[in-house]
């Protein structure tokens, strides 16, 4: 079933086109990547689904049902989320309110509410610290529970946003360059961690990557794309396979074993 | 002249700007809405509860009237700079509290323009000193019980949320939350508590009109949160407390020691000074926000002590 469906956007900042008709399907159930030089237009694909971009032209579709030009928290609410690529987290609140914040549901973020069913809010916020204890654990940040965000390194940061994302528990995930900035090991956690909330709980995932070594392990499906339009698509064996591929990104030498 | 004359004032105006200050750090302090129009709503509050009360409406409705009109104007004042960048929430605000003033100044047939109105006053108990410690009370009581509401409102996921507008809307919005709700929601809340504030000045002073309702309300307000600490209610309270009793000390210290400067600017000088120190040294205020409060945090702090 196709998921997303983004059809023929065009996105212009002045005279640039930096979104030229890209076109694209994201089936649900799958892991699928967006690759392409830096500048071809990746990240403005996401502000455009996300809705933090208005798209000049065309159509983004998910679930069947237009969102083009909702706003970013109607289109979380349909089931979609997405994970910053240079973390936007709230400095001055502790990480632990920082996914909170993400929850789906929680009630007492009414004022009336909050006011006057304290007792269910309450029990609502010890099950969601509960949750979020799950995406620390999986983070290994719980012992930097209650420090404010804007103490954490870089890396740290990078995990708070993706862990946000998680917390929310969305149908469909967009992710922006998750492994950039975080060690190996790690990185190879997340994708593995994302990898089996794909197969478990059926998320869709669709992930911006530069580390081709990580992706191809995790992939269903890849698009390349090149100034602004999607050049080449299909299983991660037939991308490397095609020898445009290298020549508009990969570049002559091949330091990532094909699998 | 009885002394419980000058503490039931001096605890009256303690009362009435601490619950303006309190109103600001909803505001500012959590959301960072910068309202640089607190006297309007004030103001707004203060009419609304003279004209009620001159319909013969019983007192606890011209309170609820006055502070609900305050609260509308507030909102819809607001809406169309919420969608804007923070500082046109500033200018619309400023540019809102002296038009209000103007307007009320030139009107002769409702509210008696620039001549002002009489309010009639709530508590006739028979002797003046009852009525003082009947009005201590009441402006008390309404302090206390809207320091509770906010106090409540800022340790619950609802004050979260506000906290994580001011810290990145755009973050805010991409988790499935309105912002322009959020915000709009706090400026009806302080709206309202503003125009309390001004019935409760109102009809304590028997009396009303525009020239109380100058742009220095709105400093001397500020300056309250920002010495008290902008985001916590505490730090508000504190502030109102502390203003409004150096208000007071400059004005008798004047009578008794000589300056080479005019004694009417003694305050002004003084409260310019520690803005700036205190900006300077301590820019968080003498009380610094807190984190939100809630049963999550209690857990956090469980399973951190058990590791």
């Amino acid at each position: 079933m196709d998921l997303l469906v983004v059809d023929r956007v065009v996105k212009n900042f002045g005279g640039l086109r930096v979104l030229n008709q890209a076109s694209l399907v994201v089936k649900k159930g799958t892991v699928t990547a967006l690759v392409g030089p830096n500048g071809s237009g990746k990240t403005t694909l996401f502000n455009v689904i996300y809705g933090l971009t208005p798209a000049d032209e065309g159509e983004v579709y998910f679930r069947g049902k237009k969102i083009t030009r909702y706003p970013p928290y109607q289109i979380y609410r349909e089931g979609l989320a997405l994970a910053f690529q240079l973390p936007r987290l709230f400095n001055q609140l502790p990480i632990m309110d920082n996914l909170l914040l993400a929850a789906p549901v929680n009630s007492g973020e009414n004022p009336l509410r909050a006011l006057f069913t304290r007792p269910r809010w309450q029990e609502e916020e010890r099950a969601l610290a509960r949750q979020a204890r799950e995406v620390l654990e999986l983070l290994e940040l719980t012992p930097l529970a209650l420090r404010p965000a804007g103490q954490l390194s870089g890396g740290q940061r990078k995990l708070v946003e993706i862990g946000r994302v998680l917390m929310a528990k969305p149908e469909m995930i967009l992710v922006d360059e998750p492994a950039a900035g975080i060690n190996p090991v790690l990185a190879r956690k997340i994708y593995a961690t994302l990898k089996k909330l794909q197969q478990e709980k059926g998320l869709t995932l669709f992930v911006i990557e530069h580390r081709l070594e990580v992706l191809f392990d995790f992939a269903d499906y890849v698009y390349l794309m090149d100034a602004g339009r999607v050049v080449l698509e299909g299983t991660p064996e037939e991308v490397l396979a095609h020898p445009d591929f290298y020549t508009i990104y990969a570049g002559e030498s091949r330091p990532w074993r094909v699998l | 002249m009885d002394p419980l004359f000058y503490l039931a004032d001096t605890l009256i105006f303690i009362g009435i700007f601490s619950l303006l200050s309190l109103s600001l750090n909803l505001e500012f302090g959590l959301t960072s809405l910068g309202n640089f129009g607190k006297v309007a709503f004030f103001m707004a509050g203060a009419y609304a509860y003279t004209l009620l009360a001159h319909a013969a409406l019983p007192p606890y409705l011209c309170f609820l009237g006055g502070a609900l009109i305050a609260g509308l104007i507030g909102l819809v004042i607001t809406l169309p700079a919420l969608r804007l960048r923070e500082d046109y929430l500033a200018i619309v605000t400023l540019s809102f509290g002296e038009i209000l003033r103007t307007v009320v100044k030139a009107e002769e047939g409702l509210a008696g323009g620039v001549r002002g109105i009489s309010v009639p006053a709530v508590f006739h108990l028979g002797s003046s000193r009852a009525d003082a410690l009947a009005n201590i009370l009441l402006t008390l009581g309404c302090l206390a019980l809207c320091f509770l509401l906010l106090q409540a409102l800022a340790h619950s996921p609802y004050g979260r949320v506000l906290r994580a507008i001011r810290e990145d809307e755009v973050a805010v919005k991409a988790l499935g939350k309105n912002p322009v709700y959020f915000k709009a929601s706090v400026l009806f809340i302080g709206s309202c508590i503003a125009g309390l504030a001004g019935g409760i000045f109102a009809q304590y002073l028997n009396f009303i009109d525009p020239t109380m309702f100058l742009p220095t309300v709105t400093f001397l307000v500020w300056m309250m949160l920002i010495l008290g600490g902008a985001g916590n209610n505490w730090g508000a309270l504190l502030g109102g407390v502390v203003v409004e009793l150096m208000n007071r000390g400059t004005r008798i210290m004047k009578d008794f020691i000589t300056l080479p400067v005019d004694p009417n600017n003694l305050q002004f000088i003084f409260f310019g000074l520690l803005v700036i120190l205190i900006l300077i040294f301590r820019p968080q205020g003498i009380l610094p926000e807190g984190p939100v409060k809630t049963a999550a945090r209690k857990e956090a702090q469980n399973w951190i002590s058990s590791l």
